[in-house]
């Protein structure tokens, strides 16, 4: 059940290139979330009207160095409201509204390996996934693709709590140069497409990309989408992604992200 | 200090108290039950009906604009069958009164919906939605001309006994005349306003920001827009009027309210505080109490606008 909470921020680290991780105070009773799982957040009394959707990055001991009793998240500077929560020091209140919708789930065999595959910014809610998926006993891979070396926060973290972090760039500053995919087909012929369990967040088309090559290969892939939304939780309708089965009778129709998603079965969207 | 009475009447429609949510902005009145206790509201209106459920607009949909948003939903909604046997009983053990807003694309889906909705239990008025921007056929169209929308309320009224308000759209060139042709075709009542078509470029891609080109703006941004329509048709009309337009606090309804309106809806504010209606309602009874007013009546209508004598 998502509360509704203004809470202090604690740390608003600055991870260069436009690339911050807010950390603030998190009452008891939103520390049960699902990797995946969003906020939305505003800054009270600031000009932005609507609040603004941020997965969970950190879920209470996801990171090891933070503050007992706090969350996190990661954002990139994009425009006017990231650049006011960029704005923000400790003691700083914001306001939080979650946890909302549907986040991921851990896989359902234990052979299973699970991959994550991040676009950028849309690393987002692979640290919280990450250690839930150790904690559960499983191995996590991560693919991680960018545009340059900058666009890749908290790649040193991930290099510590992954099994195997595989880094493209398109323009070859860090890792191999291209995109997420190329590792992504080796990655499926290697680990055969039955065992392989896909999570990915990124930009559209990164997400399409991954979509498309994972249900070729028939590999079970969730992904986490990211939509312009107005309350987060269910009533605006403005986030809303087509599917097959959203529609009136069974059909192709509408779904929202913030509640049937953000995580969503890559075999469900009608893209 | 006695409590301030904030009942009110709109038209056969009594209410616990001014509030209302509006339609669009409150779903189904259900998923906002995790934030706030519907019984404190005087009323909910809950998302367009139509005759069978709609799949909307491609998105995106929505856009933040300044001090307000665009949006263009399509009124994506489950359709009146589905309401009458899944939401409204549920949401009729709400001591509230629930509103249905009814959209049809011709006259006759209009009837058909009124028709489903009259004597159905927990219902306490329709609102007939005139004024939808963002859907190809009905909607604006009938809300834009009197003669239409005279044609409209005149068949709903044959079609119902329940209270019948009639939302109409600041986008009409003669505003004051979609008021005065739903009230001789026996409105009880009129809410205003619904949102301003507009229309958000994304310059980069030279493309609109919304896959419907236009939308509904509303919001903060429109506020003084509806409170000056509202005093306009407050002058016109002798049925009650439910004001509506980016009311985010009690005092933004006060102002409604003193140009002439007896409730009013919150909207947009709906989005951003999901319990930003139940503060509103609040918020009006401790400005009545700070004030010695006995009744939210009594400022119905009272602004005053000869000029203060000089002391």
């Amino acid at each position: 059940m998502p509360h509704d909470i203004s809470t202090p921020v604690t740390r608003n680290v600055d991870l260069g290139h436009g690339n911050f991780l807010l950390e603030f105070d998190a009452p008891e009773a939103i520390h049960e979330m699902e990797p995946a799982q969003f906020f939305m957040i505003r800054i009270p009394g600031s000009e932005v009207l609507l609040r603004r959707p941020f997965s969970v990055c950190g879920l209470p001991g996801t990171f090891d160095d933070a503050a007992d009793g706090t969350m996190q998240v990661l954002y990139k500077v994009v425009g006017r409201g990231t650049a006011l929560l960029a704005s923000l020091k400790p003691g700083a209140r914001i306001d939080l509204l979650g946890p909302l919708g549907r986040g991921f789930q851990l896989p359902e065999g234990n052979n299973d390996r699970p991959v994550m595959v991040a676009g950028g910014i849309g690393s987002a809610p692979f640290p919280a996934l990450a250690v839930r998926l150790a904690e559960a006993g499983f191995e996590p891979i991560l693919l991680y693709g960018a545009r340059t070396a900058g666009d890749l926060p908290l790649l040193d973290w991930f290099r510590a709590h992954c099994s195997e972090v595989e880094v493209t760039t398109e323009d070859g500053s860090v890792g191999e140069r291209g995109l997420v995919t190329a590792p992504l087909e080796r990655l499926i012929a290697r680990l055969g497409p039955d065992r392989t369990r896909l999570y990915a967040c990124g930009p559209d088309p990164m997400l399409r990309a991954v979509a498309k090559i994972a249900l070729s290969a028939g590999a079970r892939c969730d992904l986490s989408l990211e939509a312009r939304m107005a309350c987060g939780f269910g009533v605006c309708l403005g986030c809303v992604v087509p599917t097959h089965g959203g529609g009136p009778d069974g059909d192709e129709g509408y779904e929202r992200v913030c509640v049937e998603g953000p995580v969503m079965d890559a075999a469900r969207l009608a893209w | 200090m006695v409590k301030p009475d904030l009942s009110v009447e709109v038209g056969p429609l009594r209410l616990k108290n001014p509030v209302m949510t509006a339609s669009g902005t409150f779903g189904y009145g259900l998923e906002f039950l995790p934030f706030l206790d519907l019984a404190k509201l005087g009323g909910v209106v809950v998302k367009g009906l139509s005759p069978r459920p709609r799949r909307g607009n491609p998105p995106e949909r929505i856009v933040e604009t300044p001090a307000g948003m665009l949006n263009a939903i399509g009124l994506q909604n489950v359709g009146v069958d589905v309401f009458l046997n899944e939401k409204l009983p549920e949401l009729r053990k709400h001591d509230t009164a629930v509103v249905a807003n009814v959209f049809g694309e011709t006259v006759a889906d209009y009837v058909e919906v009124c028709r489903k909705l009259d004597g159905a239990p927990g219902l306490a008025a329709i609102e007939l939605n005139v004024s939808c921007p963002n859907v190809e056929a009905g909607g604006m169209v009938f809300g834009n001309d009197p003669e239409a929308l005279a044609a409209v309320t005149r068949a709903c009224r044959k079609a119902t006994s329940l209270p019948l308000m009639v939302k109409l759209s600041p986008n009409a060139t003669d505003f004051v005349g979609t008021a005065l042709a739903a009230e001789a075709e026996g409105a009880d009542a009129l809410s205003l306003v619904n949102t301003f078509v507009g229309m958000v470029i994304d310059v980069e891609r030279r493309r609109p920001a919304l896959a419907n080109v236009t939308g509904g703006l509303s919001g903060p941004a429109i506020r003084p827009l509806a409170v000056r329509l509202t005093r306009q048709v407050y002058e016109a009309v002798s049925i009650p009027i439910v004001g509506m337009g980016g009311i985010m606090e009690a005092r933004d309804a006060l102002e409604f309210i003193l140009a002439g309106a007896t409730a009013v809806q919150v909207g947009t504010a709906n989005f951003v505080k999901p319990d930003a209606s139940v503060r509103v309602v609040a918020d009006l009874e401790s400005w009545l109490a700070d004030r010695g007013i006995a009744s939210i009546r009594e400022l119905v209508g009272a602004l005053e606008v000869e000029p203060r004598k000089q002391t």
